[in-house]
């Protein structure tokens, strides 16, 4: 991957060069011979002027009358010694050739620079691409990665029940781990997907009032067998009637991310209390969901909102893609409102809010 | 001591998955192992400052402290246990960065069950072999230098004492057990790390080279590790005149 971060580039730095070379030469090569162009043919026109006045010469000692000289040749000036090109028709050649070579020189630097604005542009075009296919890599490095704890776990059972004879008892615990294997890896395939979908802006969110109290009864009752088993107390304290204006799935989705994030957060100290609790502002309506887990630095906080960020020490280990926040976060955006966390620090909670702006009939 | 009147081997597990960790504790139980189980790095190190193992398996991505740092910390300590890393991070950039870090073996997830006891098995082979090799022969002396086994340490020729890791100490025992005999190196390879572990047998030359550069006069021409070319090494109690 770091090879590849390296050699692309690198590519581009010497294909950029090469290009900018040859136009560079091409550009210079065309003014030259431009400019050469119009001085010979200036050289070929002094040359006609010269023999004009030869010729105009031999008439006049042919005894040709100087007026009918002069209607004959008129890019000839008649002098008492004779006859030489006239210097308008000089002063005319040398200003035509000055403009030729002036435009030839605009016209270049003008193609030099459009040239260098397109190879810039390409270059730059190319290095995004690049930079885009470094971070899939990563994203399938680290993809492949989370799958792999519960697919060895997976494996393992199932080995252990093909190497040596279990019991009733243990079969039924083997079972449950792998369907809890299982899960985990089906929860990571959606949470990819559905950071995926997020990431490539194909969701349209539909902005309808939803009941706040009923959502988050929903969401923790999915729950609540995960969280009797790990010992834990989910709560809730909503206002009925509270209303957000947002989109039911995805916030279905938000509220099961926090839940799966808190239960992941309390479980490994051995048990605790989630609650949600909801109060209307001025012209928003707020959210808290307080777990007593293992929290996280203070400094972290934004961290967290961050795709793949997995903070130890931490629950998050467990369970976590590194997605689940960073949904949360796109979603709560995408709906017009916004989410934060807050610790006081390891082993000391953790804190996250959510803000929605009222629904029009609740501010109202 | 088990049933069969056999010392039971204490294995430790250092693993922050939970289902992982049960199901690798179970089956080494299953085996006959006495184990233990620690889910972060610092608690490992905690464990194994107090309490003997005759191995750790060690996952990489750890809470608190890294596996790698675990490994690098118990050697630096001078404890030689040996550590067999699992982990899902199986480049081998991964791999080379765990063995030089001390591990003495290293097994990607997800892996076979069959795998990981057999792996498990040999390492402890290895050591119990080292162990009796070492209680039987605890000292060798060569030329002028002097090598105790059971504390990996020796005295050079040149008076410096010389802190062995356990892999230094492992290839100097096969060596002194064939005295003037040629050992190729996919023997010292075998008996020393096992299978498939290392990706050639070029590491071992590496090793022959760090022991002349502790016991060789001039380890440019040595006289007491003797390369046998293409096939391995002949070591000599007597300094080749």
């Amino acid at each position: 991957m770091t090879q590849r971060a390296i050699k692309v580039p690198r590519v581009l730095q010497i294909t950029v060069m090469v290009l900018v070379l040859v136009c560079t030469v091409q550009v210079g090569w065309w003014i030259y011979d431009q400019h050469r162009y119009a001085v010979e043919k200036v050289a070929e026109l002094q040359r006609a002027y010269r023999q004009q006045a030869a010729a105009a010469r031999a008439l006049l000692v042919a005894g040709v009358p100087v007026a009918r000289v002069q209607t004959l040749l008129p890019g000839v000036e008649l002098t008492p010694d004779g006859a030489r090109p006239s210097p308008a028709a000089e002063h005319r050649l040398l200003t035509e050739e000055h403009l030729r070579i002036e435009q030839y020189a605009w016209e270049g630097a003008f193609f030099l620079l459009a040239l260098g604005a397109c190879i810039v542009i390409i270059a730059l075009a190319l290095r995004a691409e690049a930079l885009v296919m470094l971070e899939q890599d990563n994203f399938l490095a680290m993809v492949s990665h989370q799958f792999k704890t519960p697919l060895a776990s997976l494996q393992l059972s199932l080995e252990t029940l093909a190497l040596r004879p279990t019991s009733a008892q243990q079969t039924q615990v083997l079972t449950e781990r792998m369907l809890a294997d299982l899960e985990r890896m089906e929860g990571m395939v959606s949470r990819i997907l559905e950071s995926a979908r997020l990431d490539r802006g194909r969701v349209e969110l539909r902005h309808e009032p939803v009941d706040l109290a009923s959502a988050v009864r929903r969401a923790s009752a999915s729950a609540e067998e995960r969280a009797a088993q790990a010992h834990i107390k989910i709560t809730t304290e909503i206002d009925p009637g509270l209303v957000v204006l947002a989109d039911p799935l995805a916030l279905d989705v938000v509220l099961r991310n926090l839940l799966d994030n808190a239960l992941a957060a309390v479980a490994p100290v051995g048990g605790g209390h989630i609650a949600f609790a909801a109060r209307r502002a001025e012209a928003s309506v707020e959210l808290t969901v307080s777990d007593t887990g293992v929290g996280f630095r203070p400094a972290d906080g934004v961290r967290l909102f961050e795709k793949f960020t997995r903070l130890q020490p931490g629950g998050g280990s467990y369970h976590g893609t590194g997605l689940g926040l960073y949904i949360v976060r796109r979603l709560m955006h995408l709906m017009g409102g916004r989410v934060s966390a807050e610790s006081a620090g390891a082993g000391q909670g953790s804190r996250f809010v959510l803000v929605w702006p009222a629904a029009p009939a609740e501010s109202a | 001591m088990n049933a069969a009147g056999e010392a039971v081997h204490h294995i430790l597990v250092v693993e922050d998955d939970p289902h992982l960790a049960a199901g690798v504790v179970e089956n080494l139980r299953a085996e006959g192992y006495a184990v233990e189980r620690v889910d972060n790095g610092r608690a490992a190190l905690e464990v194994l400052e107090t309490d003997a193992f005759a191995l750790v398996l060690l996952d990489v991505m750890l809470p608190e402290l890294d596996g790698f740092t675990v490994c690098r910390t118990l050697r630096e300590r001078g404890d030689n246990t040996p550590v067999l890393f699992l982990t899902a991070r199986g480049d081998p950039a991964d791999r080379v960065r765990g063995l030089e870090a001390g591990g003495d073996d290293y097994m990607p997830k997800p892996f076979h069950l069959k795998e990981l006891l057999l792996r498990v098995r040999a390492i402890l082979r290895r050591w119990d072999w080292y162990h009796s090799a070492a209680a039987e022969t605890s000292v060798l002396r060569f030329g002028e230098n002097e090598v105790d086994f059971r504390a990996f340490r020796a005295r050079a020729w040149n008076g410096l004492t010389q802190e062995l890791t356990e892999k230094e100490a492992m290839i100097l025992k096969v060596l002194a057990e064939h005295p003037g005999q040629i050992v190729s190196r996919e023997d010292l390879l075998e008996r020393v790390w096992g299978y498939d572990v290392f990706p050639s047998t070029r590491t071992v030359d590496n090793f022959i080279l760090r022991l002349r550069r502790r016991f060789e006069r001039d380890p440019a021409n040595p006289r007491h590790f003797l390369t046998v070319w293409g096939v391995g090494y002949r070591f000599l109690i007597e300094a080749e005149s």
